[in-house]
């Protein structure tokens, strides 16, 4: 088979792997070497080593605010949604009649889109704030908030619906033998469920990690108005496309810089969630 | 004890019902301001249409004729059919490649596509905008291009996980029945991943449709543009009065296909993302 | 007509890094019915699947009927190959799994047909053609697999573990199914196993295959009777032929010693062991063959007695594990008294259903 097959590269493989190359290999090694040089527009660079990586930390100040902006974010939505969509499968396998119903309802925000999403939440927002006179831009904490609740909105559905499945594939005869053995309700989710779904726990969280961390739409869509709550992915867009001050040259090394830092920063949380899962399989 | 749960589950339903409200109020909000005046949008957000208020299909219209929506729709459904069917075919042929064809390459070529799930599109996005403008990608046929490019990663990631467990002797059993690779492919192999091309299609589906940041920078903001670049260009764009009722219908429009896709294959699509979810 | 010859016929994985078989050269007849029979690893279903070109040669020639077929892709070979895991089409009925190859012959649909209707009639697969393999048991799908290779009638039938996946009571009732295709089919069948039950009961000859090398190629009967070395006379029997090591000596007539018993060569063999006298030998002795004194024999010349470690009733018979020399042995004889651990029991010995063998080369003697 191997043999007969290999003959068939073009036909299997090459279409993909061209579009791969084009689209993201190419572009990935060429964006690597870009952050080193400065350049307005990619056939006309400079090469400056890490010049770059310095001025991002000594120049712009944008950087720094908004990768502490980020985590604070994304720990606030980590830890708020998954507690919340626990809770919400927790009620929704109890056997309770009408769940289905329930859980379509839970979930469908998940499907829209980010930039709908963040323009709905926009509307509704500044429509509350219209009765203290003030708009989302007004302080940069009402920015925050909002993102949070929108994150959280648009994510306990989905997050809920993979600790549903974790729930439900614990046997029943454990929470029977843990009453048995005395447990009260509290006890048995405490010593039982909880343990039992801890691998749905891990892929929630890096789940939520990861996509609060790369947040971008919803952002753009909510707080694109007000620069003091940008996170980073949409930093990294305005150091490129949306600035003032420095050279355009300077601003597209330095976005390049950022973003290698933040490709970085996500393949780090990846390979944290590799070790984690990896460590889980071996204890089983 | 039986009261006692009673009473439990009536407060359960209460507080589910609560939630539902408050999960589906966004929606509603917009749905409820799309069928009044302009001038009510703002001033009364939250209070529904009445009989002065109403205004009934008029912002819809206005949302289809003043914005170029309609063609902007019709972008959307362009690209997201096309790149949902070249990714799901191309790169389950490719994923079969991979896992059958075991060398060095092959494998050099997987953790390609594994790394590529973890870049953050930021990474990429300029550099990958400028060989779009060199190679004239950036077209809605080009685009398509691209798309395989970008969903090349999970898919076979996704597809070569399941290729994994077909066992080898099914292959081998229609070669001696007299299959060439491609017969083999398209007659046994694809037919027994259908379940994962589903999950594939809706991922990708999701992903493509909803996408902004990618059609902006390749498309533009112009004749091209897709519907998420349509609705954040409506929203932000330009200063001054607003067509708020336009707009509101337009955001409903955005969503309903969604709405409706979803509840038509609901089973499918919660599979899908949960299954995409756990593997990536 | 089909014939197989292997000629000189090597295979080798990773450009030569591990051979799996270094040379093997083998004649199969038309029409019959040839078990290769090995323990895992041994290169019996590498040497299978070379035949239905699934594997490529990596010297010597093979032929399929005085044609050489390294090079010939497997649909044009002719053959059909049942699989251990049966393969079935998942996502096909039965009858289109049966129908798919000669659909892609571009057969007529009414002979198409005909055809699988006529397997499916021999294989009592009449009610399940509209079924899908998940929902047929493990023996249908066992015989669907037979109809998908009987509709092509290839000249040659390949078959690789068909059986092992089946519980004890099925493999035995589709054992005598596969013979009795066989004989209606009249091809050259081509089975492999490592269960030499099924290799006793179905093949016409045996293919013994230990390390990528032909042990033994020759009927049931012979190989049971005249093993060619101490592999083929462990692996063909069960329970195992027990061996002892012993010492020829020459003192009032040629005897064979070994720890807690003296063998008396007899004459008809004695001609071949006098270059073995004063070395050492192993004695080949099947468990069936041990005698109980119980049972009237009168040409014992031979006898040891044993302490009974374990026995186990089987009905008819009793298998009495035993240990002499630190080795464990195992006696299968008559007896319907109750035998209980740590009896000492004496076992008589027919020198004349002795195996000897070298013992630096294990080659029969």
């Amino acid at each position: 088979m191997q043999k007969m097959l290999k003959k068939y590269f073009p036909v299997f493989a090459l279409p993909t792997l061209a579009a791969f190359a084009i689209s993201f290999l190419i572009p990935f090694i060429l964006g690597v070497y870009l952050s080193f040089t400065e350049f307005k527009v990619v056939s006309e660079r400079k090469w400056v080593g890490i010049e770059n990586y310095i001025r991002i930390f000594s120049q712009d100040e944008t950087f720094l605010n908004s990768l502490w902006l980020t985590v604070k974010f994304t720990f606030v939505s980590v830890l708020t949604i998954n507690i919340i969509a626990f809770s919400l499968a927790l009620l929704l396998t109890k056997g309770l009649k009408g769940t289905n119903f329930f859980r379509t309802v839970f979930f469908m925000p998940n499907l829209i889109g980010g930039i709908v999403l963040g323009h709905i939440w926009s509307l509704i927002i500044n429509g509350i704030l219209g009765y203290f006179g003030v708009d989302i831009t007004y302080d940069p904490k009402y920015g925050f908030w909002g993102l949070v609740i929108l994150m959280n909105w648009q994510m306990i559905g989905y997050m809920m619906i993979i600790y549903i499945a974790g729930i439900q594939n614990i046997p029943d005869s454990l929470s029977e033998a843990a009453a048995i053995d005395g447990a009260n309700p509290w006890q048995n989710l405490v010593h039982v469920t909880i343990p039992m779904v801890m691998p749905s726990v891990t892929i929630c969280s890096f789940l939520t990690l990861t996509n609060s961390f790369k947040l971008f739409d919803q952002n753009l869509a909510l707080n694109g108005k007000s620069p003091d709550t940008s996170l980073l992915a949409l930093d990294i867009y305005k150091t490129f496309y949306d600035h003032t001050g420095l050279k355009l040259a300077q601003w597209h090394g330095m976005g390049q810089a950022k973003a290698v830092i933040f490709f970085l920063l996500v393949a780090l949380i990846a390979f944290i969630q590799l070790r984690a899962t990896r460590q889980r399989e071996v204890e089983h | 004890m039986k009261t006692k749960r009673r009473i439990r589950n009536t407060a359960v339903y209460i507080l589910l019902f609560v939630l539902s409200v408050a999960f589906l109020a966004p929606i509603a909000i917009i749905l409820m301001n799309s069928l009044k005046g302009n001038f009510y949008i703002s001033q009364a957000p939250f209070t529904p249409p009445d009989s002065e208020t109403f205004v009934g299909a008029e912002n819809f219209i206005k949302g289809f004729s003043q914005s170029d929506f309609m063609r902007s729709f019709a972008n959307s459904a362009f690209i997201t059919v096309f790149s949902v069917a070249g990714i799901v075919l191309l790169t389950s042929m490719t994923a079969w490649y991979i896992v059958r064809v075991k060398n060095k390459f092959t494998r050099l070529m997987y953790y390609f596509f594994v790394f590529s799930m973890i870049v953050p599109f930021q990474m990429v996005m300029y550099t990958m905008t400028y060989y779009a403008f060199e190679l004239q990608l950036n077209n809605p046929v080009g685009i398509v291009f691209i798309y395989l490019g970008f969903g090349a990663g999970l898919s076979v990631f996704m597809f070569s996980g399941f290729i994994k467990s077909i066992p080898n002797e099914i292959e081998e059993a229609a070669i001696i029945d007299g299959c060439s690779p491609i017969k083999t492919f398209f007659l046994v192999v694809f037919p027994i991943l259908k379940p994962t091309a589903i999950t594939v299609a809706i991922l990708n589906a999701m992903w493509v449709w909803n996408d902004y940041l990618l059609p902006y920078l390749v498309l533009g903001s112009g004749e091209n543009k897709t519907l998420p670049v349509a609705v954040q260009m409506a929203l932000t764009g330009g200063y001054g009065n607003k067509d708020m009722g336009a707009l509101m219908a337009m955001l409903v429009l955005a969503i309903l296909p969604i709405i409706i896709f979803y509840l038509f294959c609901q089973k499918y699509i919660i599979k899908g993302v949960v299954a995409g979810a756990v593997k990536g | 007509m089909a014939t197989i010859t292997f000629r000189n016929v090597a295979k080798s994985f990773d450009n030569g890094k591990f051979t799996v078989i270094p040379d093997l050269s083998l004649e199969i007849k038309d029409k019959e019915f040839v078990v290769l029979v090995g323990p895992s690893g041994c290169g019996k279903s590498t040497t299978l699947r070379m035949i239905a070109g699934l594997e490529d040669i990596s010297g010597g020639e093979l032929f399929i009927d005085e044609k050489v077929v390294n090079d010939i892709p497997p649909k044009d070979r002719d053959i059909a190959m049942v699989f251990q895991s049966y393969a079935l089409y998942p996502h096909m009925t039965v009858y289109k799994n049966m129908a798919f190859a000669l659909k892609l012959k571009k057969m007529p649909k009414k002979e198409i047909e005909e055809k699988v209707m006529w397997a499916a009639k021999i294989l009592d697969l009449e009610p399940y053609l509209d079924r899908r393999p998940r929902a047929l048991s493990g023996g249908q799908r066992q015989r669907v697999a037979l109809g998908r290779a009987m509709v092509r009638n290839p000249k040659v039938f390949l078959l690789d573990e068909p059986l092992s996946n089946l519980d004890a009571k099925l493999r035995t009732e589709m054992r005598s199914q596969i013979t009795m295709l066989h004989k209606k089919l009249q091809t050259t069948f081509v089975y492999v196993t490592h269960d030499q039950t099924e290799a006793m009961t179905m093949a016409d000859r045996i293919v013994v295959m230990d390390k990528g090398v032909i042990q033994q190629f020759d009927t049931p009967q012979k190989l049971y009777n005249e093993p060619a070395n101490m592999f083929v006379a462990g692996f063909i029997g069960s329970p195992q032929m027990n061996f002892f090591d012993a010492r020829l000596e020459n003192a009032n007539g040629l005897k064979a010693k070994s720890v807690g018993f003296e063998l008396e060569i007899p004459k008809s063999k004695a001609a071949f062991l006098s270059d073995y006298i004063n070395k050492n030998i192993v004695l080949g002795i099947r468990p069936e063959h041990f005698i109980s004194p119980d049972e009237a024999f009168e040409k014992g010349s031979c006898s040891l007695t044993v302490s009974a470690e374990l026995a186990e009733m089987t009905g008819s018979e009793t298998n009495i594990h035993f240990e002499l020399d630190g080795k464990r042995h195992i006696a299968r004889i008559k007896s319907d008294k109750k035998i209980n651990r740590g009896d000492k029991i004496k076992l008589l010995v027919d020198p004349e259903t002795v195996h000897f063998f070298d013992k630096e080369t294990s080659l029969a003697i």
